[in-house]
């Protein structure tokens, strides 16, 4: 079994501005389930488009498969030698069927007017779906099966094109529990074949329950491959952070004011049901859930891009209407999105017309035009307040890093003076650093008399920066805890099973302190 | 110092304008500066339209049918003995009235540009049709002719001065108001300047109203020059306009666009076309030199970009 | 989806089915085998050429210059008629040489699409203006006449078989030509993959590029052909005589159900679409509506049929349930 199929080495590369892999190696054996892991950032993704010939590797790089010397150049390099990637997103086409999807590929290499076999690509295709015991009818189009059947035919078109080594990026991130167990047990069947798996995930217990070895990345350099065996959570977290970091639970008592903002009974057919909620004038109040739970659905909800069937919200007492995100800045709600780099800003421009973008009406001068010099000193004024490097505020945004970015997007929404903060993930992909300041803004921001809201789906960062804390699941609230008494297995017990339940899962608080997604 | 993409357009203009003067024969004759500066507007006054229009990652394909529409609405009134000034809100009217209906798709119902305006192209170019029976409508009257004809204080021609007044209004609207900063925002991320509190559909509906209003004073400058309209009043200008747009460093995708670039553009290829004019050259080659110009111009752009791109790649490495 | 796509089909087939017997009643010569001949003889241009654009808009692109690309063509034609003999050989000739013309000039358009990534409608947009220029550059706007053309030529455009015009039968060649290329052919598949999602084309390992290439070619290649009809078809050569024709296309295209937003269309379709589009107008001249009408019914049913589909794939991603809540 120590056989190596996949052999990767002095591996860099370099986009435009950054560095994204420097001298990085990989070494995967024949039939081994092997974990590649670390941070966002780490290099994970830009190194398994190298191995998919998505990128082209900086000079010097190496391949060698099955002892072989090889050459990974184009997509069909790497199809042709049996790698088959499964990306987080899929690389299915919604519009074809089931069967063709399977199919699709294989002759990618072939004249482009080769008929195509209807006959031997159903035949393939069921075969497939057989091997795995999945019951999908090949001859649908892929875009009427639900997510985890979508992800079952990938994998059913992996095995098809005899892979030797599947890849799989964060297989599990939309799939529900019984889905879960189901790709453990698929992912067993191909490791009895000889088939090799690379697993990526977030999710660390995931990680060691399949896992044979790790390969751990940090800011685009290799860190070391280590036998599961030989490991626990702890030591892979150091590896993967390079030090070691641990959010201290939020101990302080705060003294809880009047509500402020209140949330009653909201529902939106397919995304959240009966949602009530208060916060309180000095309080945080975390959101937290499995992804899928409806905990976005309900920001935005409450944000007026996506408007609830029924429901009402209150603000300082009094009954709001909120249809638009227009109408939520003129109450004074503010939204800080998941997708920073899709929906909190505009990339393109200047950190200037970032931050004044909601504020742009109280900018005007008496004739309603823009105010320039007051335009930059607001983006200045919070430039220096939330420290945010370098400070030019003429910079595009796209030039600053990813915790900066950030401090744009908070930014510009403190500087609507908002009555109500929602943060979605808000240090999702951000070096450790930029997170403790998130934290602390968090914080004083509570102290300063705003309402927020904070969800978040790492449970160190809800325990950390929460007064009281909700659970969701599949769109409801399915709990409630004051921090003094939450630990990471309540709040999983809640998110897993709802209240009451008496199956509560294991989960080392010890260890579950870093991005370790529930 | 580093020269910005506008101010090279300008020194290029220029250099065009001193280029011709010496082949040209006449360019510099009083006739042909005249001749120059009647025709600038109307060209100019389209391609700002389309430019607002492609900041916002869109395009107006039925930029001229609009303005062929306003001219009708104008001849029609005035044919019918109706004051000018009743005329010219009639034929605003038209303008805004095409650009609402443009408006209303993009924005509301959410269909791209391209389709919505290719679609009302052919709509309004119908409608013109049906009301003109393909027939010219001409004979506006002395006064009403002015407007293109004539100068203020009988030295700078009036249209030029409606022409300057367009500039100084669009580039106070796209640089110094709200809807002209959503309007670049928004070309670059709608979603992002949508969760900003910004009403998109709003800014995309004034948008098109913006270029139908200054395609329907482009037509009242043409309708005025002419003292006639029919259906291809100005169809010329179409891709012209995209073209100058593009030249005068406007994004195709979206999201940047100066008033000053595109008007640089306008004044390089009217220079152009009139001194290959003067030069002899049949008008079916101006248009095939605008064509290859924009065709040329992204060309250029995109080999830049990956050059540019490589550079970068190189210096971190 | 597929039902959906059958069922909007089918829905223009009702649409048409209905128009029929009102226009049946409109005028008794409407129902007539020779009425329907006429239709769609005269309608094979617009056939040839939404088939073309059927492939580009599945690629979510779009070609303006088709109409520019057929009259260049076709000028090609009357001009190269000027020095060929009056042989058979000539007719065949000719349909070496349009098709190719036509496909070198929908290669210029490809390369820069797909290689230079300038936006389908700017380099159509400009492509038209070029051609469009040319072609009034060395024609002078003239038109020829049959008698410019060779009788051989002549003969072939009258030439009637089981009583079909033989256009009609070159339509059918070109759309089951054209179907089973979408259909069986892997370059085929491959169109409707990259319109479906161009990420994972690319993933795994459809070459964008080359699709793209082709469907521009294609469309140049099926101009050529269709310039072939044209002159058999009007028995001339007008270098005005196509303008605007590209919209017509367009509209039959979406029309016969073919999504802009890529990955969907069929051939079926596309000629259920130009049917449509030519019943309505032959219908309006029977009923002796004025000719300048139709353009304004086209213009409104296309910006109705962008709306609407635009309109029912909101409201089917809004159906599409993200979350499933408890009940």
């Amino acid at each position: 079994m120590s056989e190596s199929i996949l052999q990767m080495t002095n591996i860099s590369k370099t986009f435009p501005g950054v560095k994204a892999l420097d001298d990085v190696q990989l070494d995967i054996r024949k039939g081994e389930v092997h974990a590649l892991i670390g941070e966002n950032g780490a290099g994970k993704s830009t190194l398994i488009k190298i191995l998919a010939g998505v990128y082209t590797p900086d000079p010097g790089a190496k391949f060698f498969f099955e002892g072989k010397e090889a050459e990974i150049k184009k997509p069909l390099d790497a199809t042709m030698k049996g790698i088959s990637i499964i990306y987080q997103d899929l690389s299915l086409f919604p519009n074809l069927t089931v069967a063709e999807n399977i199919y699709i590929g294989r002759d990618s290499d072939k004249k482009a007017w080769t008929k195509v076999k209807w006959k031997e690509i159903k035949k393939i295709a069921v075969k497939a779906l057989q091997d795995m015991e999945v019951d999908i009818d090949p001859n649908v189009p892929v875009e009427q099966l639900s997510i985890a059947q979508q992800q079952l035919v990938e994998i059913a078109r992996a095995i098809a094109f005899d892979a030797k080594l599947i890849v799989m990026d964060e297989p599990t991130s939309s799939l529900s529990e019984g889905e879960v167990e189901k790709l453990y047990k698929i992912i067993e069947k191909l490791k009895s074949r000889g088939i090799s798996v690379i697993f990526i995930s977030h999710k660390l217990k995931e990680l060691f329950k399949v896992s044979d070895r790790f390969t751990v990345l940090r800011d685009g350099k290799y860190i070391g491959t280590y036998e599961a065996a030989d490991m626990d959570e702890p030591k892979l977290i150091q590896l993967m952070v390079g030090r070691n970091v641990t959010y201290e639970k939020n101990e302080s008592t705060v003294q809880v004011g009047e509500t402020i903002f209140k949330v009653d009974s909201l529902s939106k057919k397919g995304n959240f049901a009966d949602i009530s909620l208060e916060v309180k004038k000095g309080e945080v109040l975390g959101i937290t859930g499995l992804v899928g739970s409806g905990r976005t659905e309900l920001a935005q909800a409450i944000f007026g891009v996506n408007n609830p069937d029924e429901g009402s919200l209150e603000l300082n007492g009094e009954k709001i209407t909120v249809n638009s995100a227009s109408d939520a800045v003129k109450k004074g709600i503010a939204y800080i999105p998941e997708a920073r780099q899709t929906q909190g800003l505009v990339l393109e421009q200047s950190v200037i017309n970032n931050m004044s973008l909601p504020v742009l009406k109280k900018l005007r001068n008496k004739l309603k035009l823009i105010d320039s010099k007051l335009e930059v000193s607001l983006a200045e004024q919070y430039v220096k307040s939330l420290d945010i490097r370098p400070a030019l505020p003429k910079l595009p945004a796209s030039n600053l890093s990813g915790g900066n970015q950030q401090k744009i997007v908070i930014g510009k929404w403190l500087a609507t003076q908002p009555k109500v903060i929602i943060f979605d993930e808000p240090t999702n992909g951000i070096d450790i650093g930029a997170k403790t300041e998130i934290h602390k803004l968090i914080r004083r921001l509570a102290n300063d008399g705003i309402g927020v809201i904070v969800i978040s789906s790492e449970l160190p960062e809800i325990l950390a920066v929460s007064d009281r804390i909700l659970v969701m699941r599949h769109g409801r609230i399915s709990g409630e805890l004051s921090v003094q008494e939450a630990t990471q297995e309540k709040i999983m017990s809640f998110a897993l099973q709802g209240q009451g339940s008496a199956k509560t899962p294991v989960v080392n608080t010890e260890s579950g302190q870093v991005s370790q997604e529930v | 110092m580093k020269l910005s993409k506008e101010s090279l357009l300008g020194l290029i203009a220029v250099g065009t304008i001193i280029l011709m003067s010496f082949i040209a024969p006449g360019f510099l004759s009083s006739n042909n500066i005249d001749n120059f500066l009647f025709q600038l507007p109307e060209f100019g006054l389209l391609a700002l339209g389309m430019m607002v229009v492609i900041i916002t990652g869109g395009i107006d394909l039925s930029i001229t049918y609009t303005a062929a529409l306003s001219g009708v609405g104008v001849a029609l009134m005035l044919t019918n003995g109706q004051p000018i000034l009743l005329a010219i809100v009639v034929g605003i009217s038209f303008g805004l009235l095409c650009g609402a209906f443009n408006g209303f798709i993009v924005s509301k119902i959410g269909v791209s540009p391209i389709l919505v305006t290719l679609g009302t192209m052919v709509l309004f170019e119908g409608i013109i049709l049906a009301i003109t029976k393909g027939q010219s409508i001409s004979g506006f009257g002395e006064t009403y002719n002015l407007i293109g004809n004539g100068y203020y204080m009988g030295l700078f021609p009036l249209s030029i001065i409606i022409f300057v007044f367009f500039i100084v209004l669009t580039a106070i609207l796209l640089n110094k108001t709200n809807w002209g900063r959503s309007v670049y925002m928004l070309g670059n991320n709608e979603i992002a300047t949508l969760f900003s509190g910004v009403k998109n559909s709003r800014v995309l509906m004034k948008v098109y109203l913006y270029a139908g209003l200054l395609a329907a004073i482009s037509a009242i400058i043409m309708t005025s020059r002419y003292n006639s309209v029919k259906v291809d009043l100005g169809s010329s200008y179409m891709l012209q306009s995209v073209a100058a747009a593009v030249l005068g460093g406007t994004n195709i995708q979206g999201g940047y666009g100066k008033v000053m670039g595109t008007v640089y553009a306008v004044v390089i290829f009217q220079t152009i076309s009139n001194g290959l004019n003067l030069l002899g050259v049949h008008r079916a080659i101006v248009d095939v030199f605008f064509g290859a110009v924009l065709i040329l111009v992204l060309t250029v752009n995109f080999f830049s970009d990956k050059w540019k791109k490589n550079k970068e790649t190189k210096a971190v490495a | 989806m597929k039902s959906l796509i059958k069922q909007k089909e089918f829905s223009i087939f009702a649409i048409i089915v209905l128009l029929c017997i009102v226009l049946s009643f409109v005028s008794p010569v409407f129902l007539t085998v020779g009425n329907f001949l006429d239709i769609m003889e005269g309608n094979v241009v617009m056939a040839i050429l939404a088939i073309g654009m059927t492939l580009i808009i599945i690629t979510s692109d779009i070609d303006v210059s088709v109409a520019a690309v057929t009259t260049a063509v076709a000028v090609t034609i009357g001009s190269l008629f000027g020095h060929l003999p009056n042989s058979w050989v000539s007719v065949l000739l000719i349909f070496l040489i349009a098709p190719l013309v036509g496909l070198i000039i929908g290669c210029v358009n490809g390369l820069l699409v797909s290689r230079i990534k300038i936006p389908a409608i700017v380099v159509t947009l400009g492509t038209l203006n070029i051609i469009n220029g040319l072609v009034l550059y060395f024609t002078n706007g003239q038109y020829l006449n049959s008698s410019n053309l060779p009788a051989a030529f002549i003969s072939f455009a009258n030439y009637e078989l089981l009583g079909i015009p033989i256009l009609i039968y070159l339509l059918t060649v070109v759309a089951v030509l054209t179907w089973y290329i979408l259909k069986h052919t892997l370059i085929g598949r491959s169109v409707l993959a990259i319109g479906g999602k161009s990420q994972s084309a690319v993933r795994v390992g459809i070459d964008e590029k080359k699709i793209k290439m082709f469907v521009f070619a294609y469309m140049g290649f099926l101009a050529g052909v269709a310039a072939i009809a044209q002159t058999a078809y009007t028995k001339a050569v007008d270098p005005n005589g196509m303008l605007g024709l590209e919209m017509m296309v367009i509209a039959a295209v979406v029309l016969g159900g073919t999504n802009i937003q890529g990955g969907r269309g069929t051939i079926q379709g596309t000629l259920l679409g130009v049917l449509l589009l030519a019943i309505i107008e032959n219908g309006m001249i029977l009923a002796h509506i004025d000719t300048f009408w139709q353009k304004v019914v086209t213009g409104a049913i296309i910006v109705f049929a962008i709306s609407y589909d635009r309109i029912s794939y909101k409201r089917q991603q809004a159906k599409l349930t993200k979350i499933e809540v408890e009940a």
